[in-house]
């Protein structure tokens, strides 16, 4: 079946019947929410564990089932590739893993992938297991990618049942209390999990800093925890950057993004009470600062910036250009240590920002925000998912989430990375639906999407570059003969939910050369 | 194989091509993410060769993201390298001659041998592009890098493109006889020092002109005067040729030259001496660079100095450069308001006869309104650019 893109969705994968995208905000759900059985704790009873082994003995984990994990460490994790390996040493098969984002650091799971102990994983690979996966006939079913907000919400509709969440944190107590901003190893907020705490069969923490109760603040509860589980080692926190924190120096991208801050200057939006998302990217962090200084200039002071948490942010913080920043994940450590000392600075959780099913998210507060592409295309859809080799490359993080929220989402991209073209006719996968997309910055110029008329109408106002995307396009593809397309089979080796649970798009199996 | 017979480097944007001896044509590629990129590489090889009428060579191409232009400039350096009787690619350029008098804010120096420092370059909004063939390229690069100039001119649309050659001493004519053929507006002469300089220059351009079929006199000239000669013999550079359009002022050279510090006194004698010759001869004057990429405020104070001085513009050595230059030589919205009172009290004045006009009990005499008058037509040929 084709869903409202145009994209063919399968009907149906094993047991599950899949719904096709009907649109940004198309859905309504009706079903109660998932629930775990109940248990009590009583007083003087012990919850310490000694080793990951026991944890899963404990648990009763066994062949088939789901075990979930957070990705606060990013490449510096050190939980999932012990947990596996423990796994793999007591015989247990056919896992499904469930973590929020794999990175370069879990290259070891393609062994255990081989080995038949993972023959699923539901969650972002970034790296050498996406590239393995790619390959097709890796996995008992196709991948599944979600956005942050749409995990939470898979999780809380039952659609992923967790049997055992294993919870990597820098401070815990032996309640089972815990959080990711203190201890020997910080990482930041550890709350990307919080739905897995709370929805696991059995919830298992694991910290390499045990503490007198209480350990605070309870980004962790000790309500949800069954066990907990002292290590040597959960991750080295010099990883959590991956690299992505640099402002960029290259005279293009820092027109990009001045060019991005510029429309924000002129979109209406830029007045007190702004709030925004910064991001992490180079030319993203860049623009952000850009619109930190131009906040500065027109004395305007904003209500909320939204992290991952920079020292960035921290400073427009600390300058009195906002009067909060909400934060889900620190990306260093002068953020996670602005979480520890200024009351200003909010731990949240997907729950709270992102979750298409609830009561209401953060992100729907945004004025603007800045995001990334790797491909996007004359419908201004957005591809963050695959390479345009048609291997995975990215998971799809808060993307559609913010998207959909702001008011206006400007994508910032380079129109050209080395010779690969990113502005094509249709993108290899969708993972943001061009009705979600306001505006796309270049260097060659501003792209405004054809439903957001009064934007372009204030861009030029302005004096700013307006142009077409296809004029932008074909400036670009003067510059380099086109790349070969991949030809595509029909092994679906990922599936891409819309963050309410439908199908976006499908990734599937390279079979071939154009 | 030895270091001349590879053309190019394995830095990002740029492509290493290694050309050796074969019976047939066969085209080797490594390149990221080839499959995607090796067929696209190959056509560019291919039609290269076919231009240069190679049919027998192997060719070895590494690739670090580089546009088809530079390939097909390595390619075409290598296979002129391995082939030295092979005749140079002429591509086919149509350029609208430039005005000696537009606006010249801004000239970005870019260095001939660079990809990953030229993409991009046209689009930062400077007023003259100036792609170095000098003093950025080491001698064992000057043929290659003269060779991805012509590819850039012929592919890159820049609202001005200036290629500063050699001297002709040096390298100078085989630099005019490469970049010629894609038509730059304009050449730069480093090292001016005198008429004979710019006459010796003008005659051989003139000649290739004629070769080429292009409208001769259309290449304009820009001395740079960096010596202590140069500065006293600036008026005769100045007034030498109709082609000389814009004269440039190069501090580091000229303080080496003098045995002096760099300082705002020591260059203000030459600094002078430049504009009033420039002036003289109804050439722009155009100041030394600032070398110093991170300070902002000491750029803009420099620059704001030389517009005091009488300079039109201010040399660039980043793209983070220009927005400051051109703040300072953009006539301000109360510089406009001011020169449109002028304009219109004198036209006012001449309908009736009146010879002297005044505003606001202050007389405005010719100079002032001729000033008024070049503040109105900048700002006329400034507008619609980008803000900033």
């Amino acid at each position: 079946m084709k869903n409202a893109l145009g994209r063919e969705i399968p009907e149906r994968i094993g047991e599950r019947k899949l719904r096709p995208f009907k649109g940004a905000f198309a859905t309504t759900p009706t079903a109660q929410k998932a629930s775990r059985p109940q248990k009590t704790v009583k007083p003087g009873e012990n919850k310490v564990l000694s080793s990951i082994e026991e944890a899963i003995e404990a648990t009763g984990l066994s062949d088939g089932m789901t075990i979930s994990f957070h990705h606060s460490f990013r490449n510096g994790d050190l939980l999932v590739n012990q947990a596996l390996d423990a796994c793999a040493r007591m015989g247990l098969k056919d896992l499904r893993l469930f973590p929020t984002a794999l990175f370069p650091v879990h290259k070891p799971l393609i062994e255990h992938i081989k080995n038949g102990v993972v023959t699923r994983i539901e969650g972002s690979m970034n790296g050498p297991v996406g590239a393995f996966v790619s390959q097709g006939g890796k996995l008992r079913e196709p991948a599944v990618l979600r956005s942050h907000g749409g995990r939470w919400r898979a999780v809380e509709a039952g659609d992923v049942k967790i049997d055992v969440a294993f919870i990597a944190a820098p401070q815990a107590d032996p309640y089972g209390n815990a959080n990711g901003i203190k201890g020997k190893t910080p990482c930041g907020p550890i709350t990307f999990c919080t739905v897995d705490a709370m929805y696991a069969e059995k919830t298992v923490v694991v910290t390499n800093d045990l503490v007198p109760y209480p350990a605070y603040p309870f980004e962790i509860q000790q309500g949800w925890t069954d066990y907990i589980v002292v290590v040597n080692e959960i991750g080295d926190p010099e990883s959590i950057a991956s690299g992505t924190l640099m402002i960029t120096r290259s005279p293009t991208r820092l027109k990009i993004a001045r060019l991005a801050s510029e429309a924000v200057r002129a979109s209406g939006y830029l007045v007190d009470g702004f709030n925004f998302q910064g991001g992490a990217g180079g030319i993203s962090l860049a623009a952000t600062k850009f619109v930190g200084e131009e906040m500065a200039k027109l004395g305007i002071v904003g209500g909320f910036a939204m992290g991952g948490g920079t020292r960035l942010l921290v400073d427009i913080l600390h300058q009195g250009l906002v009067r909060v920043i909400l934060d889900g994940q620190a990306f260093d450590t002068a953020a996670i240590e602005s979480l520890r000392e200024d009351q200003n600075h909010v731990i949240m959780d997907p729950g709270q920002y992102a979750n298409y099913d609830s009561r209401g998210c953060s992100t729907y507060m945004l004025d603007a925000a800045f995001l990334g592409a790797t491909e996007v295309d004359l419908d201004f859809n957005v591809n963050v998912n695959t390479h345009s080799d048609g291997q995975l490359l990215h998971g799809i993080g808060g993307h559609q989430d913010v998207a959909s929220g702001a008011k206006m989402t400007v994508i910032t991209i380079p129109t050209l990375r080395g010779r690969l073209p990113v502005i094509v006719d249709s993108v290899t996968t969708v993972t943001t639906p061009g009705e979600v997309i306001d505006v796309i910055v270049t260097e060659r110029g501003i792209a405004v999407n054809p439903r957001r008329e009064n934007l372009k109408e204030r861009f030029l106002a302005a004096g700013l570059p307006v142009r077409e995307l296809k004029e932008i396009k074909k400036e670009a593809d003067r510059l380099t003969r086109p790349p070969r397309k991949p030809i595509f089979g029909d092994e679906v080796i990922a599936l891409i939910e819309w963050r309410d649970g439908t199908v976006i798009d499908t990734v599937r199996r390279v079979v071939g050369w154009e | 194989m030895n270091v001349e017979d590879t053309i190019g480097s394995e830095n990002k944007r740029d492509c290493q091509v290694t050309v050796t001896s074969a019976s047939s044509l066969e085209v080797q590629i490594e390149a990221g993410n080839k499959k995607l990129v090796e067929q696209g590489i190959r056509q560019v090889i291919e039609e290269t060769a076919a231009t240069l009428k190679v049919k027998k060579a192997k060719i070895n191409v590494i690739d670090k993201g580089a546009l088809d232009y530079v390939i097909a400039a390595r390619v075409e350096a290598a296979l002129r390298l391995a082939f030295p009787s092979t005749n140079p690619i002429e591509p086919h350029v149509s350029r609208v001659a430039s005005k000696r008098d537009r606006p010249r804010r801004s000239r970005l120096y870019a260095p001939g041998n660079n990809p990953r420092l030229l993409v991009g370059i046209e689009l930062h909004g400077a007023d003259c592009v100036l792609l170095d063939l000098e003093d950025s390229v080491p001698p064992v690069e000057k043929a290659a890098a003269r060779i991805l100039v012509k590819h850039l001119l012929a592919t890159i649309d820049l609202p001005e493109a200036w290629v500063r050659i050699n001297p002709l001493s040096s390298y100078g004519r085989d630099d005019l006889a490469e970049v010629l053929h894609s038509r730059p507006h304009g050449i730069c002469l480093p090292k001016a020092e005198s008429a004979a300089d710019i006459d010796e220059l003008a005659t051989e351009i003139t000649r290739i002109e004629k070769e080429l079929g292009i409208v001769e006199g259309s290449t304009l000239i820009m001395p740079i005067i960096e010596t202590a000669k140069g500065v006293l013999h600036s008026e005769e550079i100045c007034a030498a040729d109709t082609r000389v359009a814009i004269v440039a002022f190069g501090a580091e050279d000229f303080t080496r030259d003098l045995g002096s510090k760099r300082t705002q006194e020591s260059l203000l004698f030459a600094r002078s001496m430049i504009v009033a010759s420039a002036k003289a001869s109804e050439v722009q004057a155009s100041d030394t660079v600032y070398p110093n990429v991170e300070d902002e405020d000491g750029l803009i104070a420099e620059t704001k100095l030389a517009h005091d001085l009488g300079f039109d513009g201010k040399g660039a050595i980043t793209p983070r450069q220009i927005a400051p230059i051109h703040r300072v030589f953009s006539p301000s919205k109360e510089e406009i308001g001011e020169a449109q009172k002028i304009v219109s009290a004198a036209q006012t004045g001449e309908a009736r006869g009146i010879g002297a006009i005044a505003i606001e009990g202050k007389m405005i005499d010719r100079p002032v309104l001729e000033r008024a008058r070049r503040t109105l037509k900048l700002a006329q040929e400034l507008s619609g650019e980008e803000p900033r």
